[in-house]
């Protein structure tokens, strides 16, 4: 103990603690950076390479390999490298310079979207982990599961027909259902219609679309449409998008038969002394939530009303099928109901 | 040919699945509550006048209203837990007659009597004889007395209540309304608590409730507080304010270990915890008057009984490791004094000595035995004239000649609350890390929830001791 000195214990200390911050913290720590690097192999950029294809041959566009050197976060001699070999193994070919894929590829491209998208529904469905990790993991899953690995995947959740987001998951003979529908923006007013599928990228758009709390499977009315903002209606609250936001955000129009029921609203919205009437659960309460929701009786037609109030504001009180049950704030956002 | 079936049956379930849709699973519920509101409809009658209803509605709101809620709250803990610290006393000091000071003596003259081997008398007698004495008399009559209190509360229909008001706090650091009665079930006993938290349904935040759990003060760990307080505390106040000060200080102990359980409850959630599946639902059962006898029938059995057996268990071979090192001999020095020389390095560092952090690691099994380890050891170091040999802890009646000893052993004001803190912030006894075992079916989890307090107390002791020093 000669040589110690509290303020040499407590620099020390600090030291460590500061190497520990670095190497260690959350995503942006040098230890998952390195860890992450060492991942990013051939196979991870072969199948980064036929998704992206995938996406733009989909959506009518063509590629280049100057555009996709861009979108790729890989150095651009890897990429020219497996471009090569890829022409050579026959996923894919050139037509002109516009890249194309060949009928392998494209098999092998539908495996990759089918596995990204069973993992955002895994994730969706049997795991705790926020909306705004969802896109993350999946990208880094669909490089690592199997063929057999998937498909017991897919059997285990069920076969869904579509991932959390609303597009649709091919199956194993490479099957994928219909989505119906076109961007928000191109809606005219007074258009009525149900959101089917809200898109995650770009990250900062989808976590503005999380922010509003609009949920998928939403029946919407169109208020305002102009070049500034769009304003719609809907479950009772009125939403207010930039024209970019709004385009990630596919609408199907209902048929002129079905009528806007008016006076639907969330359960969140009732207030002390209202009774009301379940409509249903959103779509947007998933797995286990959603099971205990319909377990304990909020189901369609079911009467509701405000048995207490919190003194700190939320959870409330709900009063249903004779007994007292509390629910967050965001939960009884996610139940639809009918103000009598 | 069979399998061609199978597979056939396979793809034609698979294709139904994609028709049926995804809202099958709601129309069914759908389906089986239209199916049972008929029934019922059919079959019950309705009492239309509901009079006990109302009670409940008038009980409802007062005890969740903005002016009354945390007052009536508040103020019921308090006085649980003030029933049960100062209540425990008189039980506790009759048991510690019998047990320590008429049964103990018996014993150790009877094994004279009969000739018993000096180590087989004192590994038996003063090692696991004296360790699960002393744990059945600190530690039973407080669960007595806390547990039926708390089942009373339970049976009657008030905790949820709790859980209710104090539910958007605990959503704040990502954790369940009900983990408040969980904490507060670990004021009595942590082992306990971790059962309790059988109430929460959603993984996630059962897990988190499981691990912050040690950071309530339980039964074990109030008298440590206290006697501490008493003496380095209190003696630092002027005198007329020397046992407020004390009082203040281990409230301010308790309310520390509430701090650092939502900030711990926090980054759990953000971090290890965030791909758990998180739900949440909180039923407000109707009041009813609590079976009284049955409760104190049940929780006397169910909680106060396994928990203390389970003490037992893990205290007797405390109780002989702790006269062993004490004992056996290495060179000319106890097993005892070697372990204390080599932690005391470490032991100054954290601003604590070689004896508390060997008290610490003897007696896992139990904070009780904690103090009595501390002053056997200390005489055994510094070879002051008290206690009753190696290997033989005790207590002393006045907390002056407790301290005496302790100052002796060259414990400073420093010293004094970095072992409250580190009381605080230690490893869960091994009772508990057991319990925590049982309920989690995890290795991974109960490890965490055993170190993690540890290096947290570590870190905090050290930063005191470091900032002390340069203060003072």
């Amino acid at each position: 103990m000669n040589s110690y000195n509290p303020i040499q214990a407590l620099l020390l200390f600090l030291l460590i603690a500061g190497i520990l911050y670095v190497l260690l913290r959350p995503t942006k720590g040098w230890f998952w950076i390195i860890k992450n690097n060492f991942k990013s192999n051939e196979k991870v950029i072969i199948e980064d390479i036929l998704k992206q294809l995938y996406h733009f041959e989909n959506s009518g566009n063509k590629i280049d390999t100057k555009t996709l050197v861009q979108v790729l976060k890989f150095s651009n001699h890897h990429i020219i490298e497996v471009l090569k070999k890829m022409t050579i193994n026959d996923l894919i070919y050139f037509e002109s310079d516009v890249l194309k894929l060949t009928e392998a590829g494209r098999d092998y491209a539908l495996r990759i979207v089918r596995v990204h998208r069973l993992w955002e529904r895994y994730l969706a469905d049997k795991t705790g982990f926020s909306k705004e990790e969802w896109h993350d993991r999946a990208e880094m899953m669909e490089h690592r599961l199997s063929h057999d690995e998937t498909n017991m995947l897919a059997a285990r959740l069920g076969n869904p027909k579509f991932d959390p987001h609303g597009d649709p998951i091919p199956t194993h003979t490479g099957k994928m259902a219909e989505v119906s529908g076109m961007e928000l923006p191109l809606l005219p007013v007074n258009a009525i219609g149900r959101i089917t599928h809200i898109e995650d990228e770009p990250e900062i758009i989808y976590k503005q679309i999380l922010a509003e709390n609009i949920h998928i499977g939403s029946i919407i009315r169109v208020i305002e449409n102009n070049a500034t903002r769009i304003t719609f209606q809907s479950e009772g609250e009125e939403f207010r998008l930039a024209p970019i936001v709004a385009a990630n955000l596919t609408v199907a129009l209902l048929e002129e038969k079905v009528v806007l029921e008016e006076n639907i609203a969330r359960l969140s919205s009732l207030k002390e002394d209202e009774t009301a009437k379940i409509i249903g659960i959103s779509r947007e309460s998933r797995g286990e939530s959603r099971r205990r929701l319909l377990d304990l009786g909020f189901v369609k037609g079911a009467t509701i009303k405000i048995d207490l109030m919190n003194p700190l504001g939320e959870p409330n009180a709900y009063l249903i099928k004779g007994t007292s049950i509390a629910l967050r704030h965001d939960q009884a956002a996610k139940i639809l109901i009918k103000k009598e | 040919m069979e399998h061609k079936n199978i597979d056939h049956i396979l793809e034609l379930s698979n294709e139904l699945r994609w028709q049926i849709g995804d809202d099958f699973h709601d129309n069914l519920t759908e389906g089986i509550y239209a199916d049972a509101a008929q029934i019922v409809s059919d079959s019950v009658q309705v009492d239309t006048s509901k009079k006990r209803f109302r009670l409940d509605r008038q009980i409802d709101k007062i005890v969740t209203s903005k002016t009354f809620g945390f007052p009536i709250m508040f103020l019921i803990l308090a006085t649980v837990l003030w029933l049960t610290i100062v209540g425990a006393n008189y039980p506790s000091s009759l048991l510690a007659q019998l047990l320590l000071d008429t049964i103990h003596p018996l014993l150790k003259s009877g094994a004279a009597a009969i000739s018993m081997p000096w180590w087989l008398d004192g590994f038996l007698i003063d090692g696991v004889y004296l360790a699960v004495a002393w744990v059945i008399a600190v530690m039973l009559p407080p669960m007595a007395i806390f547990f039926p209190m708390f089942t009373l509360l339970e049976d009657f229909g008030y905790l949820p209540r709790i859980a209710f008001n104090l539910d958007s706090l605990f959503k704040k650091a990502g954790a369940h309304g009900k983990q408040a009665l969980t904490m507060s079930m670990g004021f009595g006993c942590n082992a306990a608590g971790v059962v309790a938290t059988r109430i929460i349904d959603s993984p996630r935040e059962r897990l988190i409730a499981i691990i912050t759990n040690n950071f309530s003060l339980c039964n074990g760990r109030w008298p440590t507080q206290i006697l501490i307080a008493t003496i380095f505390i209190g003696a630092v106040a002027p005198s007329s304010f020397s046992s407020l000060a004390s009082l203040l200080a281990v409230i301010g102990i308790a309310v520390l270990g509430m701090f650092f359980m939502f900030t711990t409850s926090w980054a759990l959630s953000k971090t290890v915890l965030k791909g758990q599946v998180s739900t949440f639902n909180l039923e407000l059962p109707p009041y009813r008057p609590p079976r009284f006898w049955k409760t104190i029938y049940t929780s006397l059995i169910d909680r106060t009984m396994i928990v203390l057996w389970r003490a037992i268990v893990f205290a007797a071979p405390a109780g002989a490791a702790i006269w062993l090192i004490s004992n056996i001999h290495i060179g000319n020095e106890s097993i005892a004094a070697w372990a204390i020389d080599a932690l005391d390095g470490f032991g100054f560092l954290l601003g604590l000595n070689g004896v508390i952090l060997l008290a610490y690691i003897v007696a896992i099994p139990a904070n009780e035995i904690v103090i009595p380890t501390i002053l056997m050891l200390t005489v055994l170091v510094t070879g002051l004239d008290a206690g009753a040999g190696a290997g033989v802890m005790f207590e002393l009646d006045s907390a002056n000649a407790t301290g005496a000893i302790l100052r002796a052993g060259g414990w400073t004001l420093l010293t004094a609350i970095n072992l409250m803190l580190f009381s605080l912030l230690h490893n869960p006894c091994s009772t508990t890390i057991y319990t925590i075992y049982k309920e989690t079916k995890s290795i991974k989890w109960t490890v965490f929830a055993s170190v993690m307090p540890v290096i947290l107390g570590f870190i905090v002791t050290f930063l005191v001791a470091q900032i002390w020093r340069i203060v003072f």
